[in-house]
């Protein structure tokens, strides 16, 4: 195993151990009682797996979308799946009684028919990358101007204070009742994924010289696409909306393992599950109210991604 | 070596009148052959239809033989490479990572290159003598040792023939002699035959065994070069008036009107 992998591994693990232990009770693992062992079976370590596969599978499908859409700045948002399952979740807050299995299942069902809304669109607009682009523009900006409607629809006292809640992300109260609905499809998307990474490479060239090296880019462009959808649709359905860690993980896990697919897809993986991690840690311990999830991934991701691009600059400037 | 058959492609729905390619018909015997013509005149259509990025309309083309019109991608992979006029890799990949994926299309799609594509991978580096660019990221090289790494990605994918388009765009004078001499050497060094577009009627009179004067999506003639490159020919195809010179035995051609001033 590379070696920089091996590392980013051994200090998710020992991030996925503290994360057990921190929290408005500090636990010691060589002082465990039974209470303490209930708190961490039935509510951390749920909510620490929520946090982990969320931010795997969001940093795989930035990767995966930044490679096949040959653009840096790409992210889980670019198809519009985000707004389509934002829309879905606020919709189901608005119409049916509290229920978080039916907001994650409606969340899930929109964002896949945001994507399939936008390669629709892209079809009608002549196929190819920058067509796919503007029609996920297009279903973006609809579905977040539908959000809008729902939200000017919805009852103050109750049901907009919920949808603001879900909208700003958050994995406080997952149990492993939550997860069971989107585990399977993150994992799909994270496995298709992973399996993709070599294959991401030469899409990364372009359409032209993809098919002149052997690759069925329509096929192997459209598996990248509905499994990032997949991935990001089922975090999104578990966490809400999470702001940047899709597009900040693959950066910083170029800083580690170069741009070479068949390391850099593994370690955006580790790295968005690492970076969810720690912003869920700090969102429940830095105050006594728990922060709102998109917050502390934005105040956390914001500031890494100039880092990067300022010495991205440095090391130009220098070359 | 490569047969094409009364070729006919149109971008988009075009009407009859709007052909790209009008019933292209070239045999290519030798082992650099040149396509050389004006701009527009449908060099990079007829190379794009060849490797299999654009589907003609109508027309065969054949590989020692074969019928490769309607093989599928990765097949036709493995029997013409190609190295486009303008490459722009998004991502700093390595010159190494670039031409290891030369082998795609021998590489189990879900596992990844195996030690041995890394081995010949790196030997097309070196048979290329840019060995020592191999762990340097593509974006930071020179047009030059680009396109030299995109020759060795060609080589490392192993077909029988490399279509270059234009491989002497963008390169200063000597670069395009270094470019077009190292063409040759691969074909004769390795056995592989070469197709390349230019627009230098000089350069494929140096260079090239065979050349095929395209027109308005027509090829309109074909053979060795100081054959088909003619006082008159090139006035037909380019509209320039020239005179033919001899240097050494090698005939080479000069604008008429500059050498009368």
């Amino acid at each position: 195993m590379d070696k920089a992998i091996l590392k980013l591994t051994v200090f998710f693990a020992f991030l996925l151990i503290a994360s057990l232990c921190v929290g408005r009770l500090l636990f010691l693992p060589w002082r465990a009682n039974a209470l303490n062992m209930t708190i961490v079976m039935y509510v951390r370590l749920p909510r620490v797996m929520a946090a982990s596969l969320a931010g795997a599978a969001l940093g795989l499908a930035g990767v995966a979308l930044q490679n096949t859409f040959r653009n840096y700045l790409a992210g889980p948002g670019i198809l519009g799946v985000t707004s389509g399952s934002a829309f879905g979740a606020v919709l189901a807050i608005l119409l049916l009684p509290p229920n978080p299995a039916a907001i994650q299942l409606t969340a899930f069902a929109f964002g896949l028919v945001a994507m399939s809304l936008a390669y629709y669109l892209a079809r009608l607009a002549g196929g190819g990358i920058l067509a796919l682009i503007l029609a996920g523009i297009v279903t973006s900006a609809l579905f977040s101007a539908c959000v809008g409607i729902v939200k000017y629809m919805a009852d103050p006292y109750n049901k907009l204070p919920a949808m603001v809640y879900w909208l700003l992300g958050s994995l406080a109260g997952t149990r492993w009742g939550d997860l069971a609905p989107a585990v399977p499809p993150l994992l799909v998307g994270v496995v298709t994924l992973l399996l993709l990474r070599w294959v991401l490479n030469v899409l990364s060239l372009g359409d032209d010289e993809a098919l002149a090296l052997g690759v069925n880019v329509g096929l192997f462009r459209a598996l990248a696409v509905v499994a990032a959808t997949l991935a990001t649709s089922a975090s999104t359905s578990l966490a809400g909306m999470i702001a940047w860690v899709g597009v900040v993980s693959p950066h910083i896990a170029r800083l580690l393992v170069g741009y070479d697919n068949r390391r850099l897809v593994p370690a955006s993986a580790l790295v968005g599950a690492t970076l969810l991690l720690f912003c869920d840690d700090l969102a429940r311990t830095l105050s006594a109210a728990e922060l709102p999830l998109s917050v502390m991934t934005s105040f956390v991701g914001a500031p890494i991604l100039f880092a990067i691009l300022v010495r991205r600059r440095a090391c130009l400037a220098g070359s | 070596m490569l047969e094409v058959e009364d070729l006919w492609f149109a971008y988009g729905n075009l009407a009859r009148g709007k052909y790209v390619l009008r019933g292209v018909s070239l045999r290519v015997s030798s082992r650099v052959a040149c396509l050389l013509g004006p701009n527009g005149a449908g060099k990079t259509t007829l190379m794009k239809c060849i490797v299999g990025i654009l589907k003609p309309e109508r027309g065969r083309i054949l590989l020692r033989g074969r019928d490769i019109t309607g093989m599928d991608c990765r097949s036709r992979a493995k029997l013409i490479s190609y190295v486009p006029q303008e490459f722009t890799i998004p991502f700093p990949y390595t010159a190494f990572e670039v031409v290891l994926m030369g082998r795609n299309p021998y590489v189990n799609i879900l596992q990844g290159p195996r030690a041995e594509d890394e081995v010949k991978a790196r030997e097309a580096l070196e048979a290329l003598g840019v060995g020592h660019l191999a762990g340097k990221p593509f974006t930071s090289l020179s047009g030059g040792e680009k396109r030299l790494v995109l020759i060795a990605r060609a080589l490392a994918q192993d077909a029988q023939l490399l279509v270059l388009d234009e491989p002497t765009s963008f390169l200063d004078y000597r670069n395009k002699l270094v470019a077009l001499e190292t063409l040759r050497g691969v074909s004769r060094q390795f056995s592989k035959s070469v197709l390349i577009s230019l627009h230098d009627p000089n350069l494929a009179l140096l260079f090239c065994d065979e050349v095929f004067l395209m027109r308005g999506g027509e090829v309109v003639a074909g053979g060795r070069p100081d054959e088909v490159i003619t006082r008159d020919s090139i006035r037909r195809v380019y509209g320039v008036r020239v005179r033919e010179l001899r240097v050494n035995g090698c005939k080479l051609i000069a604008p008429e009107d500059v050498l009368l001033k």
